[in-house]
């Protein structure tokens, strides 16, 4: 009881204390918080790396007022499936995420229970972005089909032991490249996601005579809440039938059984014909992801913003896009709400968007483009609290003001 | 007369029809090596530039590119990067850092020294679609810190020498870096090194007491050696007053060059500002681009550019500043034109109008009104960036494609 005193004095007393003096106030930016329910103007404080206050106008005290008038301000965006770790394409996460909006990126299965140390000291420790992974089923990660076909080192025990000795980055387990027939591949990682009470995705080759259907994969294999990525490349899940144009009512009924689809676009699996396809019918992501890599990365430019900007192209609503991409990915990774809302105490990972007018192409997997008249472009980008991307200045002030300045804070 | 220009004409029509594999039209040429500035078509077959001229036929194309609303320059050139990706921690991958501004030829300044440089090729500039050179650091353990980049130990002439000869392909010259003792050691062995090979000496250097740096540029550096990051708060290039040190001149008329090399630390507003309005340009402009300065300041070379037009400059001089000009200071003549029989590397620019910010290495503004944005790369003729789908075919029109084969 008397703590309970002593936590009500001092919360009083912080309330009613001396004009906060924030680190960082965004103002006048427009706030999409999906998870919130938020869509409107307003200012955004932050404390400590932490959201202080989110809404309304707030005048008080900052070491950095940031005017962020006519740009839109998000949570920073998760991608759920990037490479930074054992593929050979792939890239270091900060010149490509954080210059994106993109404050976490998931590693779709660089690494497996043999390499995952490697990769945490390597990469996950030494970059600015949040990097989590979900662990490759095959012990060695992903590194070609020596790794990926070998089923005898697919061993959920070991996969499921790798992930509870890593809990606060490891968030899931992959299945990639499977070479060959049967669902062996499939089912262990399946088994060690139940071991380690973690969600699976699902990235497939089928092939003529792999033995696997999409009906079977969707509907018994996988679990609800295991996500299939790749979803819009016609050779990894047939969403849109080849001959009739519609959504198979085999995907419909995975959805509602709590599969997730996730685009996973990457050099190979957007195509317009089955994106438009399935955008017609309202057959959307659960997630937006890049699959982003050394080819993706130059060829298709597939970053978060250029992903969205496509899906948005097709007909997906702005609103819908940002939540795919911050609380929709959270909640597959089980990271909800801890990430992907700028919710009050909620750590300080901040996008800043421009959604600029003009004519720009996007392109998919087979090169070919569609024109479109918008297009979103990360401006700035706060990563805990601290503002690591300002492409257009708004947080510093112009020379000719500053005097003799040396390092601007 | 009359028989000879039927001849002359007979002669033209005559000639093999050219079948080029990529065809910019309409672009405006920005070529300074060969003094070309204006709407000019271009014609690449193979790995090749071919021909440079007006009104080129389409039909004789295998791909079209349509540049009327474009710049077209040779593929730039950053002579001051740090891309050993897999060697010391704040280098970046080439690719993505250099093909994606527009850079087609980037140089690691000093990364890897003799006893890493081969680990660097292997690794790291063999995989690489960007054309990356190397300045081989005189500290054969290259750029990993102080323990090593202070030891004269780490020094060796020799060394230096014999890993230089026996990668003339790639190693443009000597880099000396971060050096902090008092003495000369390092400028004077990576100038050594540059002399026994007949190389370039590019010098990152920190002014102490017994070491100034009018001695570096009048005395110790050679003609043809590079000072780079000298719009850095380092260079005593300014006095008091903010007036020009008449040695800066004194220096330029040696044949010593002057480079930018961005980074994390070395271009202030306030200081190039001043010196370019009294006259003093840069001689090549270049990133020094690494982890930490690609980020806030946004050190990539197209950035770069930008705040040297913003600050004044024409873009005429920008591009020289990055073809020609780095070309020749590397030493490489036949990089950084678009000469007809040439490598055809080549960056198709947009000229953005409007209202733009950069920030300096101090993190002060700069709002500008022009900002340079690559449309397209072209690496030995081959189409690396397409960021506006210029060669890209409409997918409605590609009829219904899919990955079953």
């Amino acid at each position: 009881m008397k703590k309970l005193w002593r936590l009500v004095a001092l919360l009083s007393l912080s309330t009613l204390g001396a004009a906060q003096t924030y680190d960082i106030v965004l103002k006048g930016g427009h706030i999409i918080d999906p998870a919130n329910a938020i869509d409107a103007v307003g200012d955004v404080a932050i404390a400590g790396g932490k959201i202080a206050r989110v809404g309304g106008t707030i005048n008080d005290a900052a070491k950095k007022t940031i005017d962020v008038k006519g740009r839109y301000v998000v949570p920073g965006m998760i991608d759920l499936h990037f490479h930074a770790y054992g593929y050979e394409g792939a890239i270091f996460p900060d010149d490509t995420s954080l210059l994106t909006g993109t404050t976490t990126v998931v590693d779709a299965g660089g690494a497996g229970y043999r390499t995952f140390d490697d990769f945490r000291a390597k990469v996950i420790n030494k970059v600015n972005t949040r990097v989590l992974a979900l662990l490759n089923i095959a012990g060695k990660g992903m590194i070609g089909s020596a790794s990926e076909d070998n089923v005898e080192d697919m061993l959920p025990d070991k996969t499921a032991a790798a992930i509870k000795a890593n809990r606060d980055v490891i968030v899931g387990i992959k299945v990639a490249h499977f070479g060959k027939p049967g669902w062996d591949a499939l089912d262990r990682a399946v088994a060690a996601g139940r071991l380690a009470d973690v969600p699976v995705m699902v990235d497939d080759k089928i092939f003529t005579n792999a033995g696997r259907t999409s009906r079977e994969k969707l509907l018994d294999r996988m679990r609800p809440g295991d996500m299939h990525t790749h979803m819009y490349n016609d050779r990894q899940v047939e969403i849109v039938s080849r001959f009739n144009g519609k959504v198979q009512e085999y995907a419909l009924e995975a959805r509602r059984r709590g599969v997730m689809f996730d685009l996973g676009h990457g050099a190979g699996s957007f195509l317009w014909p089955v994106a438009s396809a399935a955008a017609r019918q309202g057959f959307w992501p659960d997630t937006i992801s890049t699959d982003l890599h050394s080819s993706s990365i130059m060829g298709q430019q597939s970053d978060m913003p250029n992903c969205m900007s496509k899906l948005m192209a097709l007909g997906l609503p702005f609103r819908e896009a940002i939540a795919r991409s911050t609380m929709g990915p959270a909640k597959a990774i089980r990271r909800y709400p801890e990430l992907g809302t700028l919710g009050a105490g909620r750590v300080a990972d901040v996008a800043v968007l421009a959604l600029e007018d003009g004519v720009f192409a996007f392109r998919d997997s087979w090169g070919k483009k569609l024109m479109a008249t918008k297009k979103l472009e990360a401006v700035m980008t706060i990563r805990e609290g601290k503002l690591v991307f300002d492409a257009e200045g708004r947080g510093f002030p112009e020379w000719t003001t500053a005097g003799d300045y040396e390092v601007i804070k | 007369m009359r028989a000879r220009l039927l001849l002359a004409l007979f002669l033209a029509t005559a000639a093999p029809a050219q079948i080029y594999d990529i065809l910019l039209k309409n672009g405006h040429v920005m070529d300074p090596a060969n003094g070309r500035n204006g709407r000019m078509d271009v014609g690449i077959v193979g790995d090749k530039i071919v021909k440079i001229a007006q009104e080129l036929p389409a039909r004789q194309a295998r791909t079209v590119i349509d540049a009327s609303q474009y710049r077209v320059t040779p593929g730039l050139i950053d002579i001051h990067a740090h891309f050993d990706a897999q060697g010391a921690d704040l280098n970046l991958n080439p690719d993505h850092n250099a093909l994606r501004y527009g850079v087609t030829t980037a140089v690691d300044a000093g990364s890897s020294g003799a006893d890493n440089f081969e680990a660097f090729r292997a690794k790291v500039i063999a995989h690489a679609k960007t054309r990356v050179l190397a300045f081989l650091n005189i500290v054969a353990a290259g750029m990993y810190g102080p323990q090593v980049e202070d030891d004269p130990k780490q020094m060796n002439v020799e060394k230096a020498v014999a890993m230089v000869r026996k990668h003339r392909d790639v190693i443009v010259g000597i880099k000396t870096a971060h050096y902090q003792p008092p003495d000369w050691t390092a400028v004077d062995n990576a100038v050594k090194a540059a002399e026994q090979t007949g190389s370039v000496c590019m010098v990152d250097f920190h002014p102490k007491l017994g070491r100034g740096y009018r001695e570096l540029i009048l005395e110790h550096m050679r003609p043809g050696d590079i000072h780079t990051h000298f719009y850095g708060r380092l260079t005593p290039q300014l006095d008091a007053n903010k007036k020009l040190e008449p040695y800066m001149n004194e220096g330029r008329k040696r044949g010593v060059l002057f480079d930018v090399g961005h980074g994390a630390g070395s271009l202030w507003f306030r200081i190039a500002v001043p010196a370019i309005e009294q006259g003093f340009l840069p001689d090549t402009i270049s990133t020094d681009i690494h982890k930490r300065s690609v980020m806030l300041p946004r050190a990539t070379l197209l950035n770069v550019m930008s705040k040297f037009l913003n600050m004044g400059m024409t873009l005429d001089q920008v591009i020289e500043r990055t073809t020609v000009n780095p070309a020749k200071a590397i030493r490489r003549p036949e990089l950084g034109t678009l000469t007809e029989g040439s490598v055809a590397d080549l960056a198709v620019l947009e000229v953005e109008r409007g209202s733009f910010a950069f920030l300096d290495s101090g993190f002060a503004k700069l709002t500008g009104t022009q900002r340079l944005r690559c449309a397209m790369t072209i690496r030995a003729g081959h189409i690396v960036w397409d960021a506006d789908g210029l060669s890209a075919g409409d997918w409605k029109e590609a009829g219904q494609y899919s990955n079953f084969k």
